[in-house]
Parts: C-alpha cells; sequence; structure tokens
C-alpha cells in the first residue's frame, strides 16, 4: 500500500509539473507498439507494428487542436483520427515516406526486400500493398536502411551495408545507381542531403559521403570509433542552401556520446558532448538522434531509457564534455496503466517540421506521445 | 420455428421503414431417413437489421430489436438539436399498426443522457405504452431529475407547449422495472435480458437479450477505460449472435484521460492565478462530479487558495445518489468510501446566488451544462464582460443554446426574445442585455467517455460474439475496422447505412429430444459410447410438432402420426461370367457369402433365391449365352447398408476355388 502511494505521488508530481513544463501534451495508447513515426503529410504520420507476427500499418491525422493556433481552446479535438490503415505479414523495422507521392516503403529488419505500400485517397481508407523489390545482400539479416529520394522521380536509396547502397526507382524497380565499392561495414544511417548528394553513417561510426550522379566517388570519413561501439547519425539539410555549413551531422554512439560535425569537414568534430544517461536497455536498436528543424542548434536523443532527451548544442565544445539537457520527456514512463517506470524504452522520436518545440515520440508500450514544451528563457518574461 | 432477429433505430422520421424480414424453414442438411448428425443439426435462420443511424450528430438513440418473434425496444432518447416534433422518435409506423403494448414486449433504457431516455414519457404516457420499462438502479433514480429539470427549461423558460408534464414523467417512472447487474431477469417465458457493466456515467449498462438459444448485446454508450470515479465495461463470454456496438468513435485514438485533466487544470490554475473566474456549466450528475474530485485532489498540491463552489440544489441529492449507488463507481472510490465519501469535498462549497458578484478569483459549477437557462446562464451573462474570467463548457452543446453559439467563436449574443423578457423582469437593472459581448476567454474541453477503435476491439475479444454490427458511424472510413474486425475474430462485420437491410445468416443450436427407445436401439447396434464432442450419425425419424423437436424410431413415428409405413425396395442386376447352371451358380453364391459375412443369417431356399437377411438373390441366363449370369438382387430400404455392399460384392465376381455345394 504504501509503495504503492509512493509512486502515484511520483506521478502526480510528475503531473503536476507538466503543467508548467508543457504547453500541450498529448498522450496515446496504440494497441501494438510502433518504431516508426513518418511524416505523410503537415497532419498525417504513418505508424506501424513491430512484432515478429501479423502487424498493422495507420496513416494518422493528428488533432485538429494541434494545428489551430487562433482560439485554440474552442476546439475540443485532440484524438488522433484512424485515416488509413493496412495490414502487414512482417515486421515493420523501417518505413519511408516518398515525399510527393500517397507510397510509403518498408523493411522488416530481417531480409532485404523493400515492400511498396499505397496509402489509399479520401475514397478507401486501407492501405494496399502495391509491390515488392527483391534486392540482392551480403548481410540482408540484419535490415535494410530506406532513405527516399528528394528529387525527380519517386526513388529509393537503401542498403544493408556500405558495399550495396543503390538507388532503386520505385515504379520500374530499375537500379540507378549502386556504389559497388567492398565496404562491408554495416550500415546505421542513410540520408540524401541535396538531389544527389547522400550521407551514410556505418555502424562503426564511419561516415561517407556518396553522390548518385558519380558512382566511383565516395568519400571516407573514418570516426576512429572505439570497438564495439554502436554509432547513428541525424542530419540537419537546408536544401535552399548550397552552403556545406548549412549541414549538420550528429553522431551519437551507444557510449552516449554525440559529435557535431558539418559538411565541410566531417574528420573534425565542431563540437561533441558526453550525455548523461543511465543505459535502461542494452539494445542499440532504438537509438536515434535528430536536429530539431524550427530551432536553431537543437538536438533530441532517445533510445536508451524511457525518456527524450532535448540539448541545445550552442553551447558545446570541441572538448568532450558532459552536458545537461534543455529539456527532459520522462511521460514514457509515467504510464497510466502501469508504474513500471524501468521497462519503459523509446523506440522512436520525430519533430514536428513547423513548430518549434513539438516532439511525437513512442515507446515499447505502445504509447505515442505528442508534446509541446515550454520554452524556460520565454516564459520567465 | 422460424426466427429472425431484426434490429431498426427509429431515428430520422424521413427514413423510417419497415425492415424487410427473412422468415425461413428450418432446412436440415441431412434427411432423417439417410442419417442425421445427431448433435449438429443445422437450422438456417435470417436475421435481418434496419438500422438508420445518426452519424457523428449527436442525435437520439432509439433502436427496435427483434428476436425469436419479441420486440424490444433500445432507448428511447431525445433529438436536444430540435424544437419541435423532430425531437422525439417517430413511432407511427408501429403505432399505425396497432398500439405500442401490442407490439412491444419490452423496453430498455441504457442510461440516463437524454439522448438515450428524452423521449420516455413521450412515448409512454403521450403515444401510450403500458408495457415494462427497464432500467438500472442508478438511471431510474436520476433519469426523472434530468427530465423535470429539462421539462422545466423548456415549458416554464421557453413557453413550449404539447411537451410532457411532470405527472407524465412520475406515470411513466411507475412503469420502471429496476435492473440489477448480472441479474438474469425473465420478461416472459422467452425473452430474458441481462444487464452488464458499461462504465461511461453511472448506471450505464450494456444490455444482452436472449431468446432461447439466440442473443443479442446492445452497447449503448460504453467506455473500456475506467476514469477518475466509474470502472471500465465488462461483459463475460456470452457469444451473442450479434453485438451491435456504438461506433462514434471507431476510427479514432482517445487522447489519454491525464491530458484531458491536465489541460482542464491547466485553464482554471492559470485564470485563477490571473485574478480571473472560471464558470464551468455541467449537467447535474456525471462529469460534475468527476470534475470536482479532480480539482479537489489536485488544489491543495497546486497551492490554490480560490474558493470552489457547486452552484445547483441537485448537489446534495447527486451526492445522494452517489452515496446510494457507490457499487457502480469504480473501485478506489469503492475502497476508499469506507474512511471517506469521495463525494464530500472539502475544497468545494455550495454556491449562493450573491457570491457571483464577489472580488476576486473563484471557480463556480453550475447547471445547466448547455448554458440555455437557468443559474449557469445567469452567472455567465454578469462575467462574460471580462476577459480575465473564462467558462470551460466540458460537453458537447447542441444548436440553439448560447453554448453551441459561444463554442461557435460567437463574440457578440443576442439574447432570444422570450428569454429576455423574462430576464428582465428577473433581473436587478443593468445586469440585462439585449445584446451581450463575449469577453471572457472560452475554452472547449470533452471528456465525454467513449469507447475507440481500441475499446471495440476489447469489447469483442471480451463477448466474442458471432457477427458485430457498427452503428452510428460512417462505413466508407470504417472499411479497415471492418477488416481488421473480420480478420482478427473470424467473424461477419456489418455498418449498416442509413435505411440498409442487413441479413445475417445465424447457426443456433437447436435442442431436439431422443427416445430412450431410439438411444437404447442405437447403442445395441454397438459402437462407442456416445460422445457430446464427437457426431454420430444414427437413424430415426424427426417429429417437428407442438413448437418441439423430437427424434424417434419410425414405428414410433408411425404410430404416432397415424400413418403407414411405405415400403420401399431396391433392385439391382449384376453380371457375372460363371461356366455353371443357373442352380450351380446360386449354390456357390451361397457358399461365398456364407464364408464372406459371417454372423449374419444367409438362406439358399427351395425356391430357387438365396436371401440374405431381407436381401433377395436369383440367378438367370439367357439360352444364347449360358454362361453370362443375371444376378438380381432386391432389398428393402431398411438394409441399404448391406445391399450396397453386397451389390459390390457380387460385380467382382466369384473365387474360382468354390465348390457348387
Amino acid at each position: 500500500m504504501g509503495e504503492t502511494s509512493s509512486v502515484e505521488n511520483e506521478f502526480d508530481d510528475w503531473f503536476i509539473e507538466s503543467l508548467k513544463i508543457y504547453n500541450n501534451i498529448h498522450e496515446y495508447q496504440l494497441e501494438h507498439p510502433t518504431r516508426v513515426i513518418e511524416w505523410t503529410s503537415e497532419k498525417t504520420i504513418c505508424v506501424a507494428g513491430y512484432s515478429s507476427d501479423k502487424n498493422e500499418i495507420l496513416e494518422l491525422l493528428l488533432p485538429l487542436k494541434l494545428f489551430t493556433d487562433d482560439n485554440q481552446g474552442l476546439c475540443a479535438e485532440r484524438d488522433f483520427k484512424v485515416v488509413h490503415g493496412g495490414f502487414s505479414d512482417g515486421s515493420i523495422h523501417c518505413l519511408k515516406h516518398i515525399p510527393g507521392t500517397r507510397c510509403v516503403v518498408t523493411n522488416d529488419g530481417f531480409n532485404s526486400n523493400l515492400q511498396v505500400w499505397d496509402l489509399g485517397g479520401e475514397d478507401c481508407d486501407v492501405i494496399k500493398r502495391t509491390g515488392v523489390l527483391q534486392l540482392k545482400s551480403a548481410s540482408s539479416d540484419k535490415g535494410v536502411k530506406i532513405a527516399p529520394g528528394l528529387t525527380g522521380d519517386p526513388c529509393v536509396l537503401h542498403g544493408s551495408q556500405i558495399s550495396d547502397i543503390q538507388l532503386t526507382e520505385l515504379t520500374s524497380g530499375k537500379p540507378l545507381y549502386s556504389l559497388g565499392k567492398d565496404i562491408p561495414d554495416l550500415l546505421s544511417s542513410l540520408q540524401f542531403v541535396s538531389g544527389s548528394v547522400f550521407l551514410a553513417c556505418a555502424c562503426n561510426g564511419d561516415l561517407y559521403v556518396g553522390d548518385t550522379r558519380n558512382p566511383s566517388g565516395l568519400q571516407n570519413n573514418p570516426a576512429g570509433g572505439r570497438e564495439g561501439v554502436h554509432w547513428c547519425m541525424g542530419v540537419k539539410t537546408d536544401l535552399s542552401s548550397s552552403d556545406p555549413s548549412s549541414c549538420s551531422v550528429a553522431r551519437l554512439s551507444s557510449a552516449c556520446q554525440v559529435v557535431v560535425s558539418d559538411l565541410r569537414d566531417l574528420r573534425a568534430p565542431l563540437f561533441q558532448a558526453q550525455l548523461h544517461v543511465q543505459r535502461k536497455t542494452t539494445s542499440d536498436d532504438f537509438m536515434k538522434v535528430t536536429w530539431a528543424p524550427a530551432l536553431d542548434n537543437c538536438l533530441a536523443v532517445s533510445g536508451f531509457d524511457g525518456m527524450v532527451r532535448i540539448y541545445d548544442t550552442a553551447s558545446w565544445r570541441p572538448e568532450l564534455m558532459e552536458f545537461q539537457p534543455l529539456f527532459i520527456h520522462r511521460g514514457h514512463m509515467m504510464s497510466d496503466d502501469q508504474f513500471d517506470t524501468s521497462s519503459a524504452v523509446v523506440t522512436t522520436h520525430v519533430w514536428h517540421p513547423s513548430r518549434p518545440r513539438t516532439v511525437l515520440s513512442a515507446a515499447v508500450d505502445g504509447s505515442v506521445h505528442v508534446w509541446d514544451w515550454v520554452d524556460k528563457a520565454t516564459a520567465s518574461c | 420455428m422460424a426466427r429472425e432477429v431484426r434490429c431498426k433505430t427509429v431515428e430520422e422520421p424521413s427514413l423510417v421503414a419497415l425492415a424487410k424480414t427473412h422468415a425461413a424453414t428450418p432446412s436440415f442438411k441431412n434427411k432423417t431417413a439417410s442419417g442425421s448428425h445427431l448433435s449438429n443439426v443445422h437450422l438456417c435462420i435470417s436475421s435481418s437489421c434496419f438500422l438508420s443511424g445518426a452519424g457523428q450528430d449527436v442525435g437520439r438513440s432509439c433502436i427496435l430489436v427483434s428476436i425469436g418473434g419479441k420486440n424490444i425496444m433500445l432507448d428511447c432518447g431525445m433529438h436536444m438539436g430540435f424544437n419541435d416534433d423532430r425531437r422525439f422518435p417517430d413511432f407511427s409506423y408501429i403505432t399505425q399498426q396497432g398500439r405500442l403494448t401490442e407490439f412491444l414486449d419490452c423496453v430498455i433504457i441504457s442510461h440516463f443522457h437524454l439522448d438515450h431516455c428524452g423521449a420516455l414519457p413521450y412515448m409512454s404516457e403521450m403515444v401510450g405504452y403500458d408495457g415494462p420499462i427497464y432500467m438500472t438502479h442508478p438511471t431510474k433514480a436520476i433519469c426523472p431529475i434530468l427530465l423535470e429539470d429539462f421539462r422545466k427549461i423548456t415549458v416554464d423558460k421557453k413557453g413550449e407547449t404539447n411537451f410532457f408534464t411532470s405527472q407524465m414523467i412520475k406515470d411513466c417512472m411507475k412503469k420502471v422495472v429496476p435492473l440489477n447487474l448480472h441479474q438474469t431477469v425473465q420478461v416472459d417465458d422467452e425473452l430474458e435480458i441481462k444487464a452488464y457493466y458499461a462504465g461511461h456515467v453511472l448506471g450505464a449498462a450494456m444490455v444482452q437479450i436472449k431468446v432461447g438459444s439466440e442473443s443479442v448485446v446492445y452497447t449503448g454508450d460504453y467506455n473500456m477505460t475506467p476514469d477518475r470515479h466509474l470502472g471500465a465495461a465488462w461483459i463475460d463470454k456470452c457469444r451473442p449472435d450479434i453485438l451491435i456496438s456504438e461506433s462514434t468513435y471507431a476510427t479514432t485514438i482517445r487522447d489519454s484521460k491525464r491530458c484531458r485533466e491536465r489541460d482542464f487544470l491547466k485553464k482554471v490554475h492559470e485564470t485563477v492565478e490571473r485574478g480571473g473566474k472560471v464558470l464551468i456549466p455541467v449537467f447535474a450528475l456525471g462529469r460534475a462530479q468527476e470534475l470536482c474530485i479532480l480539482l479537489e485532489t489536485f488544489w491543495e498540491r497546486m497551492n490554490m487558495k480560490a474558493p470552489i463552489y457547486f452552484s445547483t440544489g441537485l448537489t446534495e441529492k447527486a451526492n445522494h445518489y452517489y452515496k446510494l449507488f457507490i457499487t457502480w463507481t469504480n473501485q478506489k472510490i469503492r475502497k476508499t468510501f469506507v474512511q471517506r465519501n469521495m463525494f464530500e469535498f472539502k475544497h468545494i462549497k455550495a454556491f449562493d446566488r450573491s457570491y457571483a458578484d464577489n472580488p476576486g478569483p473563484m471557480v463556480v459549477f453550475a447547471t445547466p451544462g448547455m448554458l440555455h437557462a437557468g443559474q449557469s446562464l445567469q452567472i455567465f451573462k454578469k462575467w462574460a464582460g471580462n476577459e480575465k474570467n473564462m467558462i470551460i463548457m466540458p460537453g458537447y452543446c447542441v444548436q440553439g443554446t448560447i453554448g453551441h453559439k459561444i463554442l461557435n467563436g460567437q463574440k457578440k449574443l443576442e439574447m432570444e426574445n422570450r428569454q429576455t423578457v423574462i430576464e428582465i423582469e428577473r433581473c436587478e437593472p443593468g445586469c440585462c442585455h439585449l445584446s451581450l459581448e463575449v469577453k471572457l476567454q472560452v475554452e472547449y474541453m470533452s471528456f465525454s467517455a467513449h469507447a475507440d477503435a481500441k475499446g471495440i476491439m476489447q469489447l469483442i475479444r471480451m463477448a466474442e460474439p458471432r457477427n458485430m454490427l457498427l452503428v452510428h458511424g460512417e462505413a466508407k472510413k470504417m472499411e479497415f475496422l471492418k477488416d481488421k474486425i473480420e480478420q482478427e475474430f473470424t467473424i461477419n462485420c456489418f455498418m449498416p447505412a442509413n435505411g440498409e437491410t442487413t441479413t445475417v445468416i445465424t447457426n443456433p443450436s437447436v435442442p431436439v429430444d431422443i427416445s430412450l427407445n431410439l438411444l437404447k436401439r442405437e447403442m445395441a447396434l454397438g459402437g462407442p459410447l456416445p460422445d457430446p464432442k464427437k457426431p454420430r450419425t444414427m437413424h430415426g425419424t424427426l417429429i417437428m410438432k407442438d413448437n418441439s423437436l423430437r427424434l424417434v424410431s419410425p414405428e414410433q413415428a408411425l404410430k404416432e402420426l397415424g400413418l403407414n409405413e411405405h415400403q420401399l425396395r431396391f433392385t439391382c442386376r449384376v453380371q457375372l461370367q460363371d461356366p455353371h447352371s443357373d442352380p450351380d451358380t446360386l449354390s456357390r453364391i451361397y457358399t461365398h457369402l456364407k464364408s464372406v459375412l459371417k454372423g449374419y443369417t444367409i438362406q439358399h431356399l427351395p425356391d430357387g433365391t438365396v436371401m440374405v437377411e431381407s436381401i433377395v438373390i436369383k440367378v438367370s441366363s439367357s439360352a444364347e449365352e449360358p454362361n453370362t449370369k443375371v444376378l438380381l438382387l432386391s432389398w428393402s430400404y431398411q438394409d441399404e447398408d448391406l445391399g450396397s455392399f453386397l451389390s459390390t460384392l457380387l460385380k467382382k465376381g466369384l473365387p474360382s476355388g468354390l465348390s457348387s455345394m
């Protein structure tokens, strides 16, 4: 009894605290947990299950309340709407929306095939699989990382290791570009930074810059990372700018370090930080670092425990030092149903593309939170 | 014999039509004569459901279910958006065939919301119904209060006529039979109903309706997640033929209760901090109590000093009812009730009209919830001009009410003439305006507790229905949910559009009495002992008489029904090459059968025939081909199995080593 009430107190304390630290917070419970949250339009996201059996892909319409700036009080609509849904036989570890289409491409994390889905239109709420891209891969059992092409015909860049990175046209399945270099390092993150230039981050932390117009040119930037440490990458791109300094790359290690560099020189860290995190999971599966699209110098880190941490990199230095987060979202550890704070692990998070402090995050218990934290600097004055 | 399950909502008058029914006579897969599966008699019954839904509009619920020849009305709601006849369901399609009392076997009300019970006095006292009306104890207690409250507003304030009177409400309530949770109530010899906990509001129930082996479950409004004062809906694995579920929220994933509450507290807190007043118009019972518990719980922790008032004469009554029906609340309230009544608040005090003019911050809960009359409207008029103040609307407001207008962002309100006249007469000069500036902050918050997509799945998992019927939704937007339900539970899911008829084939198990003699005879024939889990073939005659099914021996059936037995014989010719004389061939057949069919009565008769039980075998041949023998076999219908066996055996020819004698 006493134990319960102390947990309940912690729960209530956070609840009271949340009045002050969030402008808005919405908590949803999916039937099955997701490890993907992908924007499919300004107001819709895709989530999907990752169980070994049958899974669902859902396209959700965000509540109206999040999009009404005037008279927000008059809008009571705070629920997600399932606008489209479909069934997948396999697990969904990776899901990417192809810009300008109603198409998403998924991979199950265990083989190299890419599933292509049509999200459906107004007249039907069913998501249908429209094709499979059967691909050869050297280490397919680790699954494939996907990056949607940003310009031209719908295409996807994909690979399971650096050597098998390939650009494939979606409609024909025709390969448009392949790297063809024998670098067996496993791929952890892949992203276009312009119409043809892409960044690839290997699990060992090495960064590669490739250009789909130039199959032979691949620039390697070894991280000199420690053995046994897993790395992933978050990239901030400004497609309107050709200035290489505007493209910031943050690499997150399983040892909870973040190294930031930019396209001018990916070898030398601009600044870095040791994060103060007590890992609650030994798996590196959910590690994620992302740049805020509408907030300068801010990045979000998750995947080590039940929290999402926001850091302001403005104060970071070239030397490795420990820095405190600007904001911590603890919501996933304060579940309504079970007060078990130890098992909660955040599976993924994404930023709202235009609202500076709005983040969506998901956890292993199936919870999905949409939160908008209060900026202490502006709130106090 | 023919049974049907029919559902129909008595909704928009234009949509009212008689449900098409498919009365089917029972058809058995196997004829009795050729042996039927005893434990697996199939009976085809068509069920048609006719529904006209209200979409996402908060309309009224009124569904008619016909099951096994019984007609049951589920809910009798009032449409709050209309001020004329359209607010009540149109019963004329029933009444043009006779009185409601003759047509309906009973009426069941799921909960006390007026869109589910508001037309009850109209139906029973003005249209005329004298049969039983079932509702739970809390609904029975609260329903008349809300009806009277609404009647006062409509008749006394708005001056409407052609509305039910106080006496009618009283007379109507006399027809109510209270329901207890999980108690099976026998409406008549065949019709029984049972209530299950639905969450949603105090006393809300789901109801199972059963006639014979057929059943329908109607959910009403339900909630699968417990809240601060109520528990979650629950039902046992009752496997109804049809589960009729509300699906207004079927495609939503609900934001958590906690975030809704957080928003509410945040708004109240902000307003009080800046010295403003908060008005919360509420229904007297339900959401009000929940929000009171919420404020009470956090007022001290948030270090709040501002007074909270509950402004209604119904406070005591409301608390009285919650105390009375403590078993209907959630576990936490029930548990703490022993030490402290959760509804006796430390921080929340009774309101007096004069307090509204007091300076400084305060929070007031006032009725009615839609701001269409009464105390909440009076307070609103006083506070509306100050932008520091706030009004929080915790529920839906129907068109035409002040609540509805301000939720639509209307900043200048023209008061209804009649209302204004009354107000001018009643109020001191200066506090009333013909038009009112709305400067205070308006917040709309929905606290309604309905099941979302996940909740519907949970309920299906619990009840395991054979068919699912989603009402009040938009079919085009629920194709995925339908697929999901059909795949996950391998059942059919129907989403009838307005005016659409759905036919559901059900396979109820039909009990058949079997005569002891027949059973004994079957036992005597050997084989394994009867196992209820394994179907077994047996012979008998099915008699359908006096609403019962009996399987008896053919002899008994003939005797009972006074019929003569018809003899049915099968004959068959088998050609055989056997270079012997006809009598020798017959002898050889006799010897052969004697060796093959041990334990059967086989006779070689002097008239030149061989008889195996009732089967007669003769041999003939033509003069041209003396070696081509034609065997004539003839047997009675009763020995069909043996006869078929013999003809097959003899077609294979006779073994060569047979002696002729």
